[in-house]
């Protein structure tokens, strides 16, 4: 059903590296990926799999050096993103996209109190659609979007500067940062992995309502399985810079074919008590040496010697990026 | 036995690397490198100054006022002062003198400060703390020049009491220092460790917080090298330090200023190695910066 | 925010008294006699025996200290020995043309710093960047005498662009005295002519004093710029479609400001230190020049008044960076607020 679904963004064989003091970093090895209009689409994989640089890809703020793209594409509806001129990106960002950081803490200026940078926000993306907005209404907007997170006392909240907010309260700001204007695509890099259990729960649910209130698409990127299979349609698996699988979420999460995505699923712990669990052994790769051919062979037990030679695309059927599930080579 | 060679053994080569990586974040910037080699190069200069200028004798009372005002030329590098001396000869040993005032403000200065900084910031919430930065809060509520200028004037102008004068302004900038990273290394895990086990207050201020506070203190010495260099030639600029005819780099360049525009390379040259040496040292500093500057990503 | 400045204001007084006691401690310590030292060898020894008893050198040091420090509360700072006049008098004839060239001084660091700054950390690693910081290298090795004496033999001596030594010219008489500004007072007496003069003189010194300011603060404000630039906030204004220069001018200029106002009151502190120097090598009327003869000539009522009325100045600008720290970073206010 998605496949004929209008893609929104597409990113095609994406290679970025960072060129750094021992060398050239290789992250992101050619990745693909698809947000249809309206779709909720999850991004999963370890700390360090390149999940933050894929986001930031999309929003063209990479900076550059030390990052360099090699190649690929980032279309957004059609357009690439990476060979966009400054004002078409500023554009962009102002009216189409909006993003939620990892980390609230840091994703707020500590020298403008809340309202001066939810409201120039209104301010900027009004004048992007030729509207003039009263103060009144920018404050009316700004409160609103805050209420909409679950914010209490938004009112109060405007006049507060970053530091005098909780964690938890800091990342309800960065939401209504994020969706205080229409927009059609919501980049959430592990919105809540900074806060407390029970605070990442609440937000989850609020992000998930907002996001089906305005019919935007998002793409939620997360290390947690439990949220991926909770809110989103779609998956994608990442690791070491490259996507292995990528499937319906409940399909892929009921018979995951690719070792890695396999191993990833047995790693969470059960709340039935089976003892604990098992992991993969091994950790993710140097990214100055990459291991050659798929780069999950170092630590895959199904490893053949083809592994460590050729690459394996993600087809299209089966939505695997492994040897195992290609018949001409077996 | 073996086995304790090999421990030695690896601890020299842990040591070794260390300074292969150190040097290597060092000469990253090749401006460092040129001014470690500058100043090695006046610090050798320096050194043997009696057996390599060509005019020894002209750094004393000398005078040749047949030869007097001469322009640079190959016999005088840079020219000769309005007595006849030879400005080049002056120049190392002015930076004799430099670097001797230099080294002898610090090695009073230094000590003093990290004392009273390693006592105070141990002895944190105590009398001795109050006591110790209030003291410290008085010498550094005006600039250190105003205070070695003011205890300086009080003394004979001569070029040791400008040494005395200078260190006296200068060290409560250690004891600040070396308090400050004193309190926090305080609060640190291995130290407070070391105080459950009952370990020595004397061994953790030697042994463990001390060797914490080398890398900034040998930057900041670095550094200082240059700025306690530029006030003495202040000093003995304005006639609170060295006397003539001592050739004191400040003093030659108060002594040239009389006589500008037209003999200019009496002032300029001297002035100019001022520079010189003082860049060279702010260029060593930062390069050690780099090298303990924390691990960047 | 009231409490915390008089806190501040009870502190440095009683730091400055302090600091009194340490210079006359210095005096008293130090080998040699103090007046004689002032009248020098020629005096006779009833001469020397009267200054003695007049500065109480006679007295225990307590007494002496005592002595000073009642006729300092009766706003009675001694008398000179180098003018012979009461110091107080000194300080009100000389402070303005110092005060004038170090205010003219810090606008030029910066105007001049902070947009050099700025510039260079904004477009870090360009051609730009690399001048200002060979530039900046160059301005905080160089001593002020020496910048002083260059640009003098420079623009003055070699090129004639700019005027010598003093505030006017020996030709032009100052106009009446009104603050002892020379910008405001020949203003007051109609004479812009005298103005323009004035500012011509006021040039050299006040680049003099800057250029190590320029290089000093530019330093701070490109370091600050970068690290903020690198800031998690200034990627996401610019995500959520705040115009560039916007985030520019006003989200990433204000926190990268911070560091370098707070070195201020310590930059304000060598700036007067400096003024010294420069203000002997271009025979400037001032404060400073008359600090430097004063010490000279061991004139100890007027070192100490002088080391005083620097340590004044020092706090006071001290405080007042203070509160524009509070003033930029709420952080700092918040807390200060707290506790």
């Amino acid at each position: 059903m998605e496949r004929n679904m209008e893609s929104l963004v597409q990113v095609k064989g994406l290679s970025v590296g960072f060129r750094v003091f021992e060398g050239l970093l290789r992250v992101l090895d050619g990745i693909s990926l698809r947000i249809g209009q309206g779709e909720r689409v999850g991004l999963v994989g370890e700390t360090g799999c390149g999940k933050t640089t894929t986001v930031k890809s999309i929003l063209k703020v990479l900076p550059q050096p030390p990052a360099v793209i090699f190649g690929g594409e980032v279309l957004f509806r059609g357009k690439d993103v990476l060979r966009m001129g400054r004002r078409a990106v500023h554009q962009l960002r102002r009216s189409s996209v909006a993003a939620i950081f990892q980390d609230p803490l840091q994703a707020l200026n500590p020298v403008f109190t809340v309202g001066t940078q939810l409201s120039d926000i209104v301010r900027d993306w009004a004048a992007g659609t030729g509207k003039r907005l009263s103060k009144k209404e920018i404050f009316r907007r700004c409160v609103e979007a805050l209420a909409q997170t679950g914010m209490p006392d938004p009112e109060r909240i405007m006049t507060c500067y970053p530091i005098q907010l909780s964690g938890g309260m800091r990342q309800r700001v960065c939401i209504a940062e994020a969706l205080v204007r229409p927009v059609e695509l919501l980049l959430a890099d592990e919105p809540t992995t900074n806060l407390d259990v029970t605070i990442q729960d609440q937000i989850l649910r609020k992000l998930d309502e907002l996001v089906e209130e305005k019919g935007m698409s998002i793409l939620l990127i997360t290390h947690s399985l439990g949220v991926v299979m909770d809110l989103t349609e779609r998956v994608y698996i990442m690791y070491a810079g490259t996507i292995v699988e990528e499937g319906k979420t409940e399909e892929l999460f009921t018979n995951p074919k690719h070792p890695y995505t396999q191993g990833l699923l047995k790693s969470i712990p059960k709340l039935t008590g089976e003892g604990i669990s098992q992991g993969i052994p091994g950790r993710i790769p140097n990214y100055l040496h990459p291991p050659s051919g798929c780069r999950f062979h170092p630590r895959c037990e199904h490893v053949m010697p083809i592994c460590t030679q050729q690459k394996p695309p993600l087809t299209e059927s089966e939505g695997v990026a492994c040897h195992l599930y290609r018949g001409d080579v077996r | 036995m073996s086995s304790r060679k090999e421990a030695a053994l690896a601890v020299w080569q842990a040591r070794w690397k260390g300074l292969s990586r150190g040097w290597y974040r060092y000469s990253r910037n090749p401006l460092h490198v040129v001014g470690l080699v500058v100043l090695l190069l006046i610090g050798l200069a320096a050194g043997l100054a009696p057996y390599i200028t060509p005019y020894p004798e002209h750094a004393g009372p000398y005078t040749n006022f047949r030869e007097a005002g001469l322009p640079p030329s190959k016999a005088h590098w840079f020219g000769t002062d309005r007595v006849g001396r030879d400005v080049f000869t002056r120049v190392i040993f002015g930076y004799r003198f430099s670097l001797l005032l230099g080294i002898v403000v610090l090695s009073i200065s230094v000590p003093i400060g990290v004392l009273f900084g390693l006592i105070a910031g141990y002895k944190r919430g105590s009398w001795i703390e109050t006591v110790l930065m209030r003291v410290t809060d008085i010498f550094l509520s005006v600039p250190p020049l105003v205070l070695a200028m003011a205890v300086a004037a009080m003394l004979t102008p001569n070029l040791f009491n400008a040494m005395l004068a200078i260190s006296i302004s200068w060290w409560p900038w250690y004891s600040r220092l070396i308090y400050g990273m004193t309190v926090s290394l305080r609060e640190q895990y291995f130290v407070r460790e070391l105080e459950l086990t009952g370990a020595g207050k004397l061994q953790i201020l030697l042994r463990e917080i001390l060797p914490n506070c080398l890398g900034p203190l040998l930057t900041k010495v670095t550094l200082d090298m240059g700025f306690a260099i530029l006030m003495g030639a202040t000093l003995s600029f304005v006639g609170l330090g060295a006397q003539p005819p001592t050739p004191g780099l400040g003093t030659m360049v108060a002594e040239g200023a009389k006589r500008l525009p037209a003999e200019w390379w009496s002032t300029i040259f001297p002035a100019l190695a001022i520079v010189v040496v003082i860049l060279a040292f702010n260029l060593v500093g930062d390069g050690l910066r780099d090298v303990f500057a924390e691990e960047e990503v | 925010m009231g409490a915390y400045i008089v806190k501040r204001l009870l502190q440095s007084i009683l730091v400055l008294f302090g600091l009194s006691l340490l210079i006359f401690f210095i005096a008293r310590v130090v080998p040699g006699d103090p007046a004689r030292a002032a009248l020098g060898n020629l005096a006779t020894e009833e001469q020397v025996e009267r200054l003695r008893a007049e500065m109480h050198l006679d007295k225990p040091f307590f007494v002496q200290y005592y002595y000073w420090l009642i006729s300092v509360l009766h706003g009675d700072l001694g008398k000179s020995l180098y003018t012979q006049r009461p110091v107080t008098q000194d300080l009100v004839q000389f402070l303005p043309a110092t005060l004038e060239l170090m205010l003219f001084a810090t606008l030029i660091s910066l105007v001049v710093g902070q947009t050099m700054g700025v510039l260079s950390g904004y477009f870090r690693n360009s051609w730009f960047d690399g001048l200002f910081r060979v530039i900046s290298y160059a301005g905080v090795a160089t001593p002020p005498f020496v910048i002083a004496i260059f640009l003098l033999f420079i623009f003055s001596q070699l090129l004639g662009l700019a005027p010598g030594v003093g505030r006017l010219p020996i030709t032009m008489a100052e106009p009446p005295r009104v603050t002892g500004f020379l910008l405001i007072d020949s203003l007051l007496a109609g004479r812009p002519d005298v103005t323009l003069v004035a500012l011509k003189h006021m040039l050299l010194p006040a680049i003099s004093l800057a250029i190590a300011h320029i290089a000093q603060e530019g330093r701070i404000t490109r370091s600050s710029l970068i690290d903020v630039q690198q800031k998690d906030y200034i990627l996401a204004h610019q995500v959520h479609g705040i115009r560039p220069t916007k985030v520019i001018f006003k989200y990433l200029l204000r926190p990268s400001i911070v560091p370098t106002v707070t070195v201020m009151g310590m930059d304000f502190a060598f700036l007067l230190s400096n003024a010294f120097l420069v203000e002997v090598v271009f025979m400037w009327p001032g404060f400073s020049r008359y600090a430097v003869n004063a010490m000279l000539s061991k004139d100890l009522n007027a070192i100490v008044a002088v080391v005083l009325v620097i340590g004044l100045t020092v706090a006071l600008v001290n405080l007042l960076v203070d509160v524009t720290i509070a003033f930029l970073d709420p952080t700092v206010r918040i807390r200060r607020r707290g506790g």
